[in-house]
């Protein structure tokens, strides 16, 4: 069966269809990573966006339970060069093709990705829509123009209810932005006792639960559309100590009077070098956001730059100089990606430690 | 027989903490000198002042202190009927009014770190004194403690630490080993 990709500025491209049967429109961007494509879809940093593969083939290893990085993906649709007719791995459970079946996302294959992406690191990500072949063009641009994507996209995707994610250790409130399960994992590893609230949580909400620390979790979209998170930072920040990744990070840079802006077309993928400023030391991390932080805004007398993306300077951590807190754009939790930054989450449990002793003293 | 506890990556990423902790601990960099102690805690003082310039871009002044011990280094026989005492300083600046990180590799009995207190008190008034070491083994004979730690090692008494570090060892790393029985 056909199916086209239809894109803002008029471009169409004819694939084959797979995944689900239905239309879809959403923000078109790509991710550069080879391998962890279950994973993406189901990062809820995907939320309401068309994701585009640049790795040729997709789908080769299935898909299984053990990777899924949340239940119920909002990951609006996929472009590949390729699927694999056959996959295979020990570790394979489903076909990403039935996979997508079931979570209700539709794909289109055999498009010249490369052309796409390039298309898109020069324009910027835009708006697309993927469709069944129809006699009336104009009438489905038409349609793409008018459609106006859901920019309360982190109370789409957050935890409606607080839950708990059981351990014995120190107690820790994940603020759910679209949190990723591997931040949950990493917690469940150094055997945290978690609660995950929902984005709108508000400070006093989350002192009564009287936690060790705070994480902010990634999500999606602009992080100006979430002021309510914003106050609540400002106020936690002086409490507790607290750690963000991706959109938790630019939270916290807006709470403390830094900008953030939309970039041309992020940086999504998992071979984004960022060095750490303090040594020099260059760690290559697992990346998905769209937006960043400005760096001349950041004020210098509240908070230090304690990473720097290497090709295009972004700044990828912030420290508080008087508060124990700080947040990566990238993240540590990787899945897909690498682990090479896995040691932030310990230094957040040091930061936890220490401060109880002090408070034990 | 030895075991690596700290690696060189692990070592500098400790530092790399600390010095988070003394930037957060101060609320910036205003008047902080850094101070190491004999061998192995001028390296480590040095490297965080490199830190701190990476970070704020401000020279931070990194002094010496020589203190001469009833041990060498890496071994520790107790013997309390002697006390560390200070050979030499050499500071290179005023500490009056300064915020003093002392910086050493092992904290243990406290009695190195007390020869270090007089010896800066000689030197002027500082406006306060902390302590950042790399490894607290415990053994504390003194009322002593450090604000920065690098990482925790309970030990034995029959134990040892030796802390490794490039400028003089030509490699990084905490080593926890018995002390050879004679």
């Amino acid at each position: 069966m056909k199916r086209y990709l239809i894109l803002e500025d008029g471009t169409v491209y004819k694939g084959e269809a797979f995944g689900a049967d239905c239309h879809t429109t959403g923000e078109v961007v790509f991710t550069t990573g080879m391998t962890g494509y279950q994973e993406a879809v189901t990062d809820q940093s995907f939320a309401n966006q068309i994701l585009v593969f640049t790795n040729p083939l997709i789908g080769n290893y299935g898909v299984n339970l053990d990777d899924y990085e949340s239940l119920e993906p909002n990951c609006r649709g996929v472009v590949c060069r390729e699927v694999a007719r056959v996959a295979d791995s020990w570790r394979k459970q489903d076909t990403f093709d039935n996979f997508l079946k079931n979570m209700g996302i539709p794909g289109i294959k055999g498009i010249d990705t490369r052309a796409l992406t390039k298309k898109l690191r020069i324009h910027g990500t835009m708006k697309g829509s993927l469709i069944d072949p129809v006699n009336d063009m104009k009438h489905a641009f038409d349609q793409l123009h008018a459609t106006v994507i859901n920019d309360q996209v982190v109370a789409q995707v957050s935890t409606k209810h607080p839950y708990p994610n059981p351990g014995s250790k120190r107690n820790i409130v994940l603020v759910d932005f679209g949190a990723k399960h591997s931040i949950l994992r990493e917690l469940s590893k150094r055997d945290c006792n978690t609660i995950v609230v929902p984005y709108d949580t508000t400070a006093e909400q989350i002192l009564a639960l009287k936690p060790d620390g705070v994480m902010l979790s990634n999500g999606p979209g602009d992080p100006k559309d979430v002021p309510e998170a914003i106050k609540m930072v400002q106020e936690i920040e002086k409490h507790l100590p607290l750690f963000g990744i991706c959109l938790g990070h630019q939270i916290f840079a807006l709470a403390n009077g830094a900008d953030t802006y939309k970039m041309k077309f992020g940086h999504r993928g998992f071979n984004h070098p960022v060095r750490e400023i303090a040594t020099g030391r260059i760690t290559f991390t697992s990346q998905n956001h769209g937006y960043a932080v400005k760096e001349d805004t950041v004020d210098t007398n509240e908070l230090i730059i304690t990473h720097k993306e290497v090709n295009d300077q972004t700044v990828e951590g912030l420290r508080h100089k008087r508060y124990p807190a700080f947040t990566v754009q990238f993240h540590p939790d990787a899945a897909p990606g690498p682990h090479d930054a896995d040691d932030l989450f310990d230094d957040f449990m040091h930061m936890i430690d220490i401060r109880k002793e002090g408070q034990n003293a | 027989m030895a075991k690596e506890i700290y690696d060189a990556m692990a070592m500098k990423r400790a530092l790399t903490r600390m010095t988070y902790e003394i930037i957060e601990k101060n609320k910036g960099i205003d008047g902080i000198v850094l101070v190491g102690i004999k061998t192995r805690g001028i390296y480590l003082a040095q490297r965080i002042a490199s830190r701190l310039k990476q970070l704020e871009g401000a020279n931070i002044p990194v002094g010496e202190l020589d203190i001469s011990l009833y041990r060498d280094d890496l071994t520790h026989e107790a013997d309390n009927t002697k006390e560390p005492v200070v050979k030499k300083s050499n500071l290179g600046f005023n500490i009056t009014d300064k915020h003093v990180i002392l910086v050493d590799d092992v904290l243990f009995t406290g009695r190195t770190i007390r020869a270090a207190l007089d010896a800066l008190m000689d030197q002027g008034r500082p406006k306060t004194i902390n302590l950042a070491v790399l490894v607290d083994r415990g053994h504390r004979e003194l009322p002593i403690r450090a604000d920065f730690v690098g990482k925790n090692i309970p030990t034995s008494l029959d134990e040892e630490i030796a802390v490794y570090v490039d400028e003089v060892d030509h490699k990084d790393g905490i080593e926890l080993r018995d002390i050879p029985k004679k």
